[in-house]
């Protein structure tokens, strides 16, 4: 049971450095919890409000109390053992609640000091940061963990200054998962050397890849490649078609097909239903070039996948989106208007 | 205290075995409960992955990411196929409110992470090397509270590499505060340990440079 208890002026109710697991609520007078600042060391007084707990970080987490309690009048405190206290938090989920308040600013202000103080030292650059963890797990062959980190980058660094290396690599990570498995096939050095292998035949290494590029001789130009795409995809086959665009993406210097090519990768992601996948593409390309030719039709799958995924929210958003920019054609126009009636129905 | 959650079950979220629930420097924006198996959480640091905890069924994990959108600070990766709760910062309130359980329990990991935090804050603040490089060790002597042995030996299981991170400073800063240590025989660094010859003088000795600070 939670006992009342009285103590004089003057006196002390816990010091600074006890180990105990009583937990304190103020029913009148007086009490002042004095420490010194961790970061100045000056003396610092804060007076417990009635009604207000204390000692209760340090009863709950089982460390040293932080702070002397001195009670500056005659004061009536009520005392709780950790259990008791909870008990009473289970059953007053409020008082629960505004001590998660009090405490996550605490521990909020903390983080934000703590962080000042390694500004200099290990703060890592975020964006660089995603980028090596997948470079490690390719390094270690991991390939699932690099495809997660490679993908993630490009999620929220479709730009980014790595975005083209992160491109490769997980194409590269996802074709060895399935192509090897976990922990066996060649790590990042494989990958390495897939790149120099393609910039052998005269293009620049970054953005290259060594495997999967279609054979379709040195000769042949790139339009007769992409047509050959865009007959497998008329045919269905989503995944042929999606390799001989990457190829195209990753072999020609030709921007006009490139870009075409990679908003064709787009559709085959779409139609295979790797929902996820489109928007992340079409995400990406959309702001990497905002006035490319096919932009509403992007923005048309961009809607129809979040559609797919049940985000209806921002499937109107892109429907409303498209219908406000100029020049859209008749018939996507029609598609939309389906779309939104369709959103509205559901 | 059981929790009866089987009205979040629609917050469940599943993974297999070796996924990973979130990687580190991605940002975050909901934290999980797990229900079913357990969770790695790692930092890679150079060119190994460090195990920093393994979380059980019960256990929350990712909490900072309600209190501010900072990127995440480890790996939390699947040992088993995992079932999870998922919350986030739009249904965080609401969930609390509803089952003061979760949130006795979310409170308690806050007190928790503050004092870790306080403590790591005073290392910082300490203005030579060689004082905050003592003070982790009595930071790690002090989490190792309950099992203290006699005498005033102890053995950490570290590496200089991790008491530089906790320290603020470069493994490299680290590693030469250490051996100058080791050189006034204060302690002995081996590969996988290191043992201090004297905790209690370590102690005196950052007080000194505490209160030397605080009478300035």
């Amino acid at each position: 049971m939670p006992k009342a208890m009285t103590y004089k002026a003057n006196s002390v109710i816990y010091f600074q450095g006890d180990v105990s697991d009583r937990i304190f609520i103020l029913k009148g007078g007086r009490v002042s919890l004095n420490s010194n600042d961790i970061e100045t060391g000056e003396q610092v007084r804060d007076f417990i409000q009635t009604g207000e707990f204390f000692g209760v970080k340090s009863a709950l987490g089982k460390y040293p109390r932080e702070e002397n309690a001195v009670a500056l009048a005659d004061s009536h405190v009520v005392v709780f053992s950790v259990p008791e206290f909870e008990q009473l938090a289970l059953s007053n989920s409020r008082i629960v609640m505004k001590m998660l308040n009090v405490f996550s600013n605490q521990l909020r202000r903390l983080h934000t000091k703590v962080r000042g103080l390694l500004a200099e030292g290990e703060q890592a650059d975020p964006e660089l940061g995603l980028f090596r963890i997948g470079e490690y797990y390719m390094k270690k062959k991991e390939y699932e963990k690099a495809l997660y980190a490679f993908q993630k980058y490009l999620t929220y660094y479709p730009s980014g200054a790595y975005h083209q290396l992160a491109n490769k690599h997980a194409q590269q990570a996802e074709q060895y998962v399935s192509q090897y498995g976990v922990g066996r096939g060649p790590g990042l050095r494989g990958a390495e050397s897939g790149a120099s292998a393609s910039s052998e035949t005269g293009r620049e290494s970054a953005g290259g890849r060594g495997t999967g590029s279609a054979k379709t001789g040195e000769l042949d130009p790139v339009a007769k490649q992409y047509y050959t795409a865009v007959s497998s995809f008329s045919q269905g086959n989503y995944t042929g078609a999606m390799k001989q665009f990457k190829a195209i993406v990753d072999t020609s210097e030709d921007r006009e097909y490139v870009v075409k090519s990679m908003f064709e990768i787009g559709r085959c992601l779409f139609n295979l239903g790797h929902y996820d996948s489109c928007i992340r593409h079409y995400t990406a390309l959309v702001q990497r070039y905002p006035k490319m030719p096919d932009l509403d039709d992007a923005l048309y799958y961009l809607g129809q996948s979040y559609e797919h995924s049940g985000d209806t929210n921002r499937a109107g958003g892109f429907y409303k989106k498209i219908l406000s920019r100029p020049g859209v054609s008749e018939a996507l126009k029609r598609k939309v208007n389906n779309a939104l009636r369709n959103l509205e129905g559901a | 205290m059981e929790l009866n959650l089987d009205a979040f079950e629609r917050f469940a979220v599943h993974f297999d075995k070796g996924n990973i629930i979130f990687c580190e420097y991605e940002p975050g924006d909901a934290f999980y409960l797990i229900q079913d198996g357990r969770v790695q959480i790692s930092k890679i640091m150079g060119d190994i992955e460090k195990t920093i905890d393994i979380l059980h069924p019960g256990e929350i994990f990712g909490e900072m990411a309600i209190l501010e959108e900072a990127p995440r600070s480890a790996n939390a990766i699947c040992l088993d196929p995992v079932k999870a709760l998922e919350f986030n910062r739009a249904n965080f309130e609401v969930l609390m409110r509803g089952n003061p359980q979760i949130a006795l329990k979310l409170l308690k990991l806050f007190t928790k992470r503050i004092y870790d935090q306080r403590r790591r804050f005073m290392i910082l603040t300490l203005e030579d090397n060689h004082a905050k490089v003592a003070d982790v060790f009595l930071m790690l002597d002090e989490s190792q509270a309950g099992s203290k042995p006699e005498g005033s030996e102890r053995v950490f299981y570290t590496t200089p590499g991790d008491i530089g991170h906790w320290a603020g400073i470069s493994p490299e800063v680290s590693r030469d505060v250490l051996n100058q240590f080791q050189t006034q025989r204060r302690l002995e660094i081996y590969t996988d340990r290191i043992v201090v010859k004297n905790i209690n003088e370590f102690a005196r000795f950052v007080n000194s440079r505490r209160k030397k600070r605080d009478e300035s």
